[in-house]
């Protein structure tokens, strides 16, 4: 048994503790693979009946997702790797599903996808999916779905320090306040001041966990880009590195290639990534988070 | 305010959808708002009606109406529920902006201000996700809620983005609702406004309203309170209301009549509405 805290922070209903794992679906797993195994990711267990796997680098768990019916009510996975899901750490998973859904969240359907566990979700931006997972601690969802490969280190130290530092949300014109509101009102997000930045892409809006231990980025499109097309969705993924510069220069040894001219060059605050796979990016950014 | 501020509404026409889009463009209307029996009747199914409507190349004004809604408990809320999200996924794959709320005509419903306040908040939750608007519109037989003051109070304590009011001149004049009190409407928080007229002077009781409401409204300019319609649209555009205006009529003759026939009288309507509201709305502008 999880000894839960009795009284939950106020501002934390569902008593979130970070990010369990970030899934992406593609019909292309081993071309996104090798591209996260230059980010840092290792291989580290196969999904027992379905074509997905866990990749680890220190705190983080990361999905793969190719199994044509990825995800419930969602498009079969495409070739350019789509961020598909969220999973939360939460006090309790069933409570906080069922809390979302009072407050007028779209319930998941039962998923015919990677977990075979019974891993409570909601509907999220565009067709993702929020996950709510409360065995983090003594147990890990993993344990049951997964094999480890073998060989394979369960726990590979991270490269440079990297870390869940946030998710970038894509949204339409006009709508920051409509999903501002519903990551408080579901979640507790907190919206930071104006100003308030990390990284080197400021822009958008940004949330603050109520945990405080990562970051949500909504982004509309930014002015004078009617001939863009424009979709919600989850975008891209943020990693904290304490230091910015060690880890770009690692990252670049390993042969990632990170985008260096005027308005977008690597610093200490933060780097960005050239495009893998037709749209897949990563942003480094100066952490202060402790993993 | 010009014709593309105007559209027609399919329930104040006969036939089947496709001949309804044809006859509201053809009279030169850019907008139209379904019903979800054009969607869930038509004979080749909703995918065809959705087809029908995006290749008509109308905008979706919006799409009614979701009834009694809130202010339900246990199994009837979870009914209810189950309902919205069904009507929710068809407005978004109209592509509509706004689906239409009437307040609770249910004998089942409380009346009580804080779970009617959370009910639409719940709403308006699931409508985020789809980038849809609730407008929620004070029904005049409405049971606890029939009249825009109260939705404008419940739309208030909501606050929600989404979350906003349809005014329908019809239940406004029926119930003889003072129209100053208009102006005390953020602009921005009114997501539509129905236009229509009837033609008695007095509809007293909750049987009349309804009655009259379902088969004998007429467009503005045709019935006997149309100053009133003007009044209430002069209101708006001085307090800055710049959203769409559709003619919520439901007409029994209207639906025997060519459909051509019943379009022109929407656009003279429309003339009429713009003619007289700009001639009184220009020395004010010229104050200005």
């Amino acid at each position: 048994m999880t000894i839960r805290e009795p009284n939950p922070e106020p501002n934390n209903p569902l008593g979130i503790d970070g990010i369990e794992f970030i899934e992406y679906a593609t019909s292309q797993p081993q071309a996104l693979g090798s591209v996260l195994q230059s980010m840092g990711f290792v291989p580290v267990a196969r999904h027992r009946s379905r074509e997905v796997m866990l990749y680890r680098q220190g705190s983080m768990n990361l999905i793969v997702n190719a199994d044509p019916q990825a995800l419930p009510r969602t498009s079969a996975p495409t070739e350019t790797p789509e961020l598909k899901a969220i999973g939360l750490r939460v006090r309790d998973a069933a409570f906080a599903w069922r809390r979302s859904q009072d407050l007028g969240a779209w319930e998941m359907p039962t998923r015919a996808s990677a977990m075979e566990l019974n891993i409570p979700g909601i509907h999220g931006v565009g067709d993702s999916l929020i996950y709510f997972v409360d065995r983090y601690k003594d147990f890990s969802i993993y344990d049951v779905d997964f094999m480890p490969l073998p060989g394979a280190e369960a726990k590979p130290p991270a490269v440079a320090g990297l870390h869940y530092f946030g998710v970038v949300q894509t949204i339409l014109n006009d709508r920051t306040r409509d999903w501002v509101e519903f990551y408080g009102q579901l979640f507790g997000f907190a919206v930071l001041p104006e100003g308030k930045f990390f990284g080197i892409l400021p822009k958008g809006t940004l949330l603050e966990s109520p945990c405080h231990k990562f970051y949500l980025q909504l982004t509309e499109p930014p002015p004078g880009s009617d001939d863009i097309v424009w979709e919600e969705g989850l975008f891209r993924i943020g990693l904290g590195a304490p230091d910015v510069r060690a880890a770009v220069r690692i990252l670049k040894e390993r042969g990632v290639v990170f985008i260096d001219n005027g308005a977008v060059q690597p610093s200490e605050k933060g780097a960005l990534t050239q495009p893998y796979l037709g749209g897949v990016t990563f942003e480094l950014v100066h952490s202060h988070l402790k993993p | 305010m010009n014709l593309d501020h105007f559209g027609m509404d399919t329930i104040t026409l006969a036939g089947p959808l496709e001949a309804k889009l044809r006859a509201v463009r053809e009279a030169g209307f850019t907008q139209i708002m379904l019903s979800a029996q054009d969607i869930v009747g038509h004979p080749g199914g909703e995918a065809a009606a959705i087809a029908a409507v995006h290749q008509s190349g109308l905008r979706v004004t919006g799409f009614q109406v979701l009834r009694d809604f809130e202010g339900l408990d246990g199994h009837l809320h979870a009914y209810k529920v189950d309902v919205a999200k069904a009507m929710l996924e068809m407005c978004r794959a109209l592509r509509s902006r706004i689906l239409l709320v009437c307040s609770s005509a249910s004998a089942h419903a409380t009346g009580d201000y804080a779970r009617l306040v959370k009910d639409l908040q719940k709403l308006a939750m699931l409508a985020v996700p789809l980038d849809i608007r609730i407008a929620y519109e004070a029904l005049s037989w409405g049971r606890h809620v029939n009249e825009y003051t109260q939705a404008w109070e419940i739309v208030q304590a909501a606050d929600r983005e989404n979350l906003g009011l349809a005014l329908d001149s019809f239940h406004i004049l029926a119930n003889r609702t003072p129209l100053e009190t208009v102006a005390e409407i953020e602009p921005r928080k009114i997501f539509i406004v129905q236009l229509s007229d009837f033609l008695w002077q007095e509809v007293r009781s909750a049987e009349d309203r309804i009655e009259t409401a379902r088969h004998s409204r007429v467009f503005p300019g045709e019935g006997v309170h149309s100053e009133n319609v003007i009044e209430l649209v002069r209101e708006l555009d001085e307090m800055g209301y710049r959203g769409d205006y559709s003619f919520e009529v439901f007409n029994d003759d209207y639906r025997q009549l060519p459909l051509p026939l019943v379009a022109q009288r929407a656009r003279q309507s429309v003339k009429w509405i713009t003619g007289r509201v700009a001639r009184r709305s220009l020395p004010a502008r010229r104050q200005a």
